[in-house]
């Protein structure tokens, strides 16, 4: 468990050194996934489907705020089913921006989320989302669940539809916007799936704030379980044609990566939790304090003892000398303690000596340096 | 001599400021009732449009038909439904706006008094 908690601490830090770097590649490398995904799935403009276009689209997402990512994927999904029929085109665009304008207002902070949503379903690993969600997020963000899953399968009929849209003459635009306006409304596995991710959502949110011991694992749990109990009555009620092992292993996935956001997120040794309580003129207190599971980087002191390589000196010393000395300083984590926003991370120390006499410095032990610097 | 506690509040102040605090500010400088009528407006702006295009897809949709029935309907009772159906919409959104704003209102009035008091603080401890 040290090892995991000291790898732990140097992801935080390497993220803290290059996030100024990290975050917009991350940025473009959705951005990137996200329009190729696109131009995969949809791919009827072919004007649109160059890896330079793509490109550059990507780079543009990565240093604008993260609501651009959602803005290019949908002008490229508009643009593609455009490419394919005007009438579903005019469809895709009407229900973008009833989205946008009843639901998207109140959650613009989930752009992430609505983005990742469809991703996830295209690569068939939905169920990450609302347990992550729940996790991270709060109940607002089942809005932008919701709009994600909505999009996927906007987009997913607007596929299966295609080969019908292209046998049907030009002038039959009624009938186009009737197959695709019926296809998205009267899609079952559509409305299953968005009730089965809210309440997965409010579930998981729910026990996770809990006063409970190992709140956020019970409620991980319990979110995949209602999620799969869900899916399955929607499969029972409305024949949506959900494969069980394919929303089981999902689920399985969605486990790990949920204890995988619990070890960045919430990593607590619950044996060490404390019990107060305490009062004032005004109340009675009932405190619980559950230490964070913490390990002190190792620290690194090295010191290079250089001789200056003066002519002269190179004769008493021919050779520089170097002196290194490094030590490990790792508390375990049961000796971790509750701590603040401040951490206890002291970085290695780099220590270089030159221009000073070897001879000199010979005298001097590792006690002395630590009183020198 | 560098203060350790003053220079945690004003990395925390400063940290609050650029994240959400920029649109808390933003938040707290209306009076609540002001605020809640400006989201409700802008909320009854977006319902009406939302539902045009709603109506226009359900128009679209059995176009044929509908122009072919236009006449024979009664149009003052067509209308009368259509803006029943659009007064349920728009005063059901408008209701839930209301009850999302006040409740987003008070948090962001909870959130900037704690930070108002830190630097109420910080302002102390120069004064010390």
């Amino acid at each position: 468990m040290t090892g995991l908690l000291e790898f732990r601490e140097k992801i935080k830090q390497l993220y803290i050194k290059t996030e100024f770097l990290l975050v917009p590649f991350l940025k473009f490398l959705l951005a990137l996934v996200a329009l190729i995904t696109l131009n995969g799935q949809l791919g009827y403009m072919t004007k649109l489907d160059n890896i330079a276009i793509v490109l550059i689209v990507a780079l543009m997402c990565s240093f604008l705020p993260n609501g651009f990512i959602i803005l290019f994927a949908a002008l490229f999904s508009l643009l593609h089913i455009y490419a394919l029929s005007m009438e579903a085109a005019a469809v895709s665009l009407c229900m973008y921006l009833v989205m946008f304008l009843l639901f998207f207002r109140f959650s613009p902070k989930d752009s992430l989320v609505v983005v990742l949503t469809p991703l996830l379903c295209v690569m068939k690993i939905p169920f990450v989302i609302p347990l992550a969600v729940g996790l991270l997020c709060g109940p607002a963000s089942i809005v932008s669940i919701g709009c994600g899953v909505f999009v996927y399968y906007l987009l997913d009929t607007v596929i299966s539809s295609a080969p019908t849209i292209n046998a049907m003459g030009e002038d039959e635009t009624t009938a186009k916007l009737r197959l695709v306006i019926d296809g998205i409304l009267g899609n079952k596995a559509m409305l299953v799936m968005i009730a089965a991710f809210a309440i997965t959502v409010l579930v998981v949110y729910l026990i996770r704030r809990m006063s409970i011991d190992h709140s956020w694992t019970i409620a991980m749990v319990a979110g995949v379980m209602t999620n799969i109990v869900i899916l399955l009555i929607g499969d029972l009620l409305y024949d949506t044609n959900m494969s069980v092992v394919s929303v089981l292993l999902g689920s399985v996935l969605a486990l790990a990566a949920g204890k995988l956001i619990e070890f960045f997120r919430f990593c607590v040794d619950y044996s060490r939790t404390e019990k107060v309580q305490f009062e004032d003129d005004e109340y009675y207190y009932y405190v619980k304090a559950v230490p964070k599971m913490t390990v002190s980087m190792a620290t690194k002191t090295v010191k290079k003892i250089n001789s200056q390589t003066r002519m002269s000196q190179q004769t008493r010393n021919p050779s520089g000398r170097s002196v290194v000395t490094e030590h490990t300083g790792r508390r375990p984590s049961g000796s971790s303690r509750v701590q603040g926003n401040r951490g206890n991370y002291r970085g290695g120390r780099s220590v270089t000596i030159n221009g000073q006499d070897a001879g000199d410095m010979q005298d001097l032990d590792s006690e002395d340096f630590e009183e020198l610097f | 001599m560098l203060n350790e506690e003053r220079i945690i509040l004003m990395t925390q102040l400063a940290a609050y400021e650029v994240n959400e605090g920029k649109r808390n500010v933003k938040i707290g400088n209306y009076f609540r009732s002001d605020y809640i009528a400006i989201q409700v407006l802008k909320s009854i702006v977006s319902a009406s449009i939302a539902f045009a295009i709603v109506f226009a897809l359900y128009v679209l949709y059995d176009f044929e038909n509908f122009m072919q029935d236009l006449y024979k309907i009664d149009l003052i009772a067509f209308a009368r439904d259509v803006l029943i159906r659009y007064g349920i919409s728009v005063v059901a959104y408008g209701v839930i706006t209301y009850i999302i704003c006040t409740y987003r209102y008070s948090r962001v009035r909870r959130s900037l008094k704690r930070y108002y008091h830190n630097l109420k603080k910080l302002s102390s401890m120069y004064r010390e």
